[in-house]
């Protein structure tokens, strides 16, 4: 485990490297842009407290993409379960204008839920039933349920005293408490820690969660032992859509009170990375999820105060996704050489 | 000067594995060399490092009197070292010569391959060492020992002077290790060099003219084979006498644990009988030793028992009930106990720890609402490392363990769960001699219980050793059930297996057409 630390250490500083190199050729003023780029975001109070609400959603999406490579079933619908989700819960939201805010919150929360999770649930029914390949199926689901989103999004639920493309807003009794004004920081976070211990004692203690990553490891020695091994494609990929449900869900009524379109882009993507830079651990999604957002708030930063596009945050990003996926390529391959 | 001489060879894979130490091996030119030793003795780490594929930390190779460097395979075919490998390194849609030509094609124009001169030379081969396999031939449609055939026809194709062969009978009849012995003293008459890596001593004592006994990653002993028996050979590899016979107390049989009624399988695409009307009973307190070549059913028989796969027609019963259609999980409910042969996929998740392997298929008995009952699965774990002797603590992962200590983990797993009924098969294969002989004591242990043994195994010996009825496979047909009496030779099986004798006439469709 150690020389995996070490490999992701070496990734990190790697990738920051070309970030200089980067910046140093980009930038008229690279010394004030290196600055705000790896210290902006600790600056202040509120590009702190948005730093850290936007790592919220991608703790639950790589939590999702974790759980379900821990059951070696690949669920590449994490954008468009994200977006269901969202307008699940708004659409549950503002169907109950005037409802108490926590019974009202659950229920948005649990539509959310039961949407994504049917949603990706499908793709795990559809390998179990015809053997057609999860990965495939989720991803065009996905791709097909953005446009159905974004259909409600500018249609029947558009707000029309708003020039943004975006739902009616919901009722001022769900925004989830602030916890760090002026910033977007909300109790989420808190859902977000919980969820990821939640689902790590899941995996490590319950009969289901050992069942599962027996089935991850090895299928056919789960099946000899008495595993029913079907059930576990469908299991993992609906706990992925549901936890992908919730990101969306919390982030309408923790940050943005509507939806708004294309407000997850990137979120189910951005998963992934972060799945794999924390090794499918449900606890390491949490720092994983902060270092992503910790470059994305840093490019923004940079940003304002400085001469560089966003996309250098991106960039940086895509290194580290290159080079971490290289990485648990090659030692997924060294696995496998060994007899 | 020996032909090939390697000196003070060391590997040390990691701090507490050192796989050779300082070895001093030596062959002579024109000899049949053995090299024994139990599992994890260090010999295929030695045989590794002169075919290239491992690099030594220490020593030198000297081969015909020059300090050679051995980097890679290609270099040790270059100087006219080859190795048949355990498993077959071929490709079952090449014919039997683009398999011996692949990567050493001749060449014509600078461009194509000179089929005709690839054919001739591969021809020659085959003629002039008396092989029996047709060059044309898809290599899918050989026999296992054909295939070996195949293999060492690639070498000599290659030049090869030095043949390293890595356990090459494990997978062989009784007969087609004739004809590799018959194959093996040819060699040698036409000058070319042999090592043999076995476990078998018998083996040791007919074929070799020296042998060299490995343990704990040391050269032991170097005898003229002639000069030493196989109890003391068996003596030097483990280092203890041990017993090959085993007390068979003769039991009453009671009542049928298992019984297959005219079970059949087909294979989906070409409709070939895979099981074919498979009849045979299991009593309590018996073995039934099922043999076979590899190819003839023998899996097949594993996985519908086990309830791994579904049979076409027939039944299958478990203490008089029907247990045909179930699934493994809810056999495993009914005390399913089974051994697989493939231990490292089936049998075990090698990347999962010893404990985590040791509950799969009673993890449902340590549940508390829903969640694993972590001490009581600990003490279930060091329970069964204790009284199995696992060489291997309960929480590392299992892949890290020996192929024996994997087995006993196996073993020691599905015996807890075991009710009157056990299926076990190859449970000795690639096992060192102290390990099989731990298997086969659990085995009777469990026979003296009372329980049915299905005892499924290519491995006449173990048939012969521990079986008190044997059955033999061929084509997926049961062609001969024998009970295990001592006039009963391993030739005569090897007939049945190789389908030169057959006891039961094959059924037509007609007259098993009631159950279709």
């Amino acid at each position: 485990m150690l020389t995996g630390f070490t490999g992701l250490a070496l990734t990190l500083v790697f990738s920051f490297a070309l970030v200089i190199a980067l910046i140093l050729l980009l930038s008229k003023t690279p010394g004030r842009t290196i600055w705000y780029f790896f210290a902006g975001a600790f600056t202040n109070a509120y590009y702190l407290g948005n730093m850290l609400n936007s790592a919220v959603p991608l703790v639950f999406t790589g939590l999702a993409i974790a759980v379900a490579f821990k059951s070696s079933v690949f669920n590449l619908g994490g954008e468009g379960q994200v977006y269901a989700g969202g307008l699940a819960a708004t659409a549950v939201c503002l169907a109950l204008p005037a409802a108490n805010a926590y019974l009202g919150g659950f229920a948005a929360m649990a539509g959310a839920v039961v949407v994504s999770g049917i949603l990706a649930g499908l793709s795990g029914f559809f390998k179990m039933k015809w053997n057609a390949d999860e990965m495939i199926s989720s991803f065009l689901l996905s791709s097909a349920i953005i446009l159905v989103v974004n259909f409600f999004i500018t249609g029947p639920l558009d707000d029309p005293n708003n020039n943004l493309l975006a739902t009616l807003p919901i009722g001022k009794q769900y925004a989830l408490t602030k916890i760090f004004p002026p910033s977007k920081l909300n109790v989420s976070a808190f859902f977000a820690i919980a969820t990821a211990v939640l689902v790590s004692f899941f995996m490590a203690r319950t009969h289901a969660g050992y069942e599962m990553r027996m089935c991850g490891l090895n299928r056919e020695f789960s099946r000899y032992g008495g595993i029913s091994v079907s059930k576990y494609f469908v299991l993992p990929m609906a706990m992925g859509g549901a936890l992908n449900g919730l990101a969306g869900g919390l982030l309408v009524l923790g940050t943005y009170g509507a939806s708004i379109k294309g407000f997850s882009a990137g979120m189910g993507w951005n998963g992934i990375a972060v799945a794999l830079i924390a090794r499918n651990s449900p606890l390491g999604v949490i720092p994983a999820a902060l270092l992503f957002a910790y470059l994305e708030a840093g490019a923004k930063a940079a940003m304002l105060h400085s001469d560089v596009t966003f996309e250098i945050a991106a960039i940086a990003q895509s290194f580290i996704f290159y080079f971490v996926t290289a990485q648990s390529l090659y030692s997924l391959a060294r696995r496998r050489k060994k007899p | 000067m020996p032909y090939l001489e390697m000196k003070g060879v060391t590997k040390r894979y990691s701090d507490d594995l050192l796989a050779n130490d300082a070895i001093d091996f030596s062959v002579e030119k024109q000899e049949i060399h053995a090299v024994v030793g139990e599992n994890g003795a260090g010999k295929s780490t030695l045989m590794k490092i002169l075919y290239g594929l491992e690099q030594p930390d220490a020593g030198t190779i000297n081969l015909d009197g020059a300090r050679v460097v051995i980097h890679s395979p290609l270099d040790a075919n270059r100087l006219g070292i080859g190795m048949v490998h355990q498993h077959f390194k071929l490709i079952p849609d090449f014919t039997v010569a683009e398999n011996v030509a692949l990567g050493a094609e001749p060449v014509r124009g600078g461009l194509f391959i000179d089929r005709s001169a690839a054919h001739a030379r591969i021809g020659k081969v085959i003629e002039s060492h008396g092989f029996a396999v047709d060059p044309t031939a898809r290599v899918a449609e050989l026999t296992v020992g054909q295939m070996q055939q195949v293999e060492i026809v690639k070498m000599l194709y290659r030049k090869a002077e030095l043949l390293i062969l890595d356990e090459p009978t494990s997978v062989l009849t009784e007969q087609e290790i004739r004809r590799l012995f018959d194959t093996l003293r040819s060699l040698r008459r036409n000058g070319k060099t042999c090592i043999i890596i076995t476990h078998k001593l018998h083996e040791v004592k007919e074929i070799s003219d020296r042998v060299t006994v490995m343990r704990k990653g040391r050269v032991v002993a170097v005898r003229d084979t002639a000069g030493v028996d196989k109890a003391e050979l068996s003596r030097l590899m483990v280092g203890k006498s041990v017993l090959f016979q085993f007390e068979r107390e003769k039991k009453a049989c009671g009542s049928p644990v298992l019984q297959l009624e005219g079970v059949s399988l087909r294979r989906r695409a070409s409709g070939r009988p895979l099981l074919d009307t498979v009849s045979l009973t299991v009593r309590s307190c018996e073995i039934v030793g099922v043999a076979g070549v590899s190819g003839n059913g023998l899996g097949e028989l594993e996985d519908v028992v086990s309830g791994l796969r579904r049979i076409e027609s027939g039944r299958i019963l478990h203490n008089g009930e029907d247990i045909s259609g179930l699934s493994t999980a809810t056999l495993r409910e009914k005390g399913l106990a089974y051994v697989p042969a493939d231990r490292l996929h089936r049998g075990a998740s090698l990347h999962s720890t010893v404990t985590e392997n040791m509950i799969v298929s009673n993890h449902h008995g340590f549940l508390r609402a829903g969640f694993l009952a972590g001490a009581r699965i600990q003490q279930f774990a060091e329970r069964l490392t204790r009284s199995f002797s696992i060489d291997g603590a309960p929480q590392v992962p299992i892949g890290t363990l020996s192929g024996g200590n994997i087995q006993k983990v196996i073993l020691a797993r599905e015996l807890a769960s075991a009710s009157n009924l056990l299926i076990v098969a190859e449970p000795t294969w690639g096992l060192d001699v102290a390990s099989s002989q731990f298997v086969y004591e659990k085995i009777l242990e469990m026979r003296s219980a009372g329980a049915g043994i299905l005892l499924i195994s290519s491995n006449l010996d173990e048939i012969l050793g521990i079986a008190d009825t044997i059955a033999v496979m061929y084509r997926g047909r049961i062609v001969a059930i024998l009970p295990n009496a001592p006039d009963l030779s391993k030739e005569r099986i090897g007939e049945y297996m190789l389908g030169l004798r057959e006891d039961f006439a094959r059924q037509t469709d007609a007259e098993r057409g009631v159950r279709k």
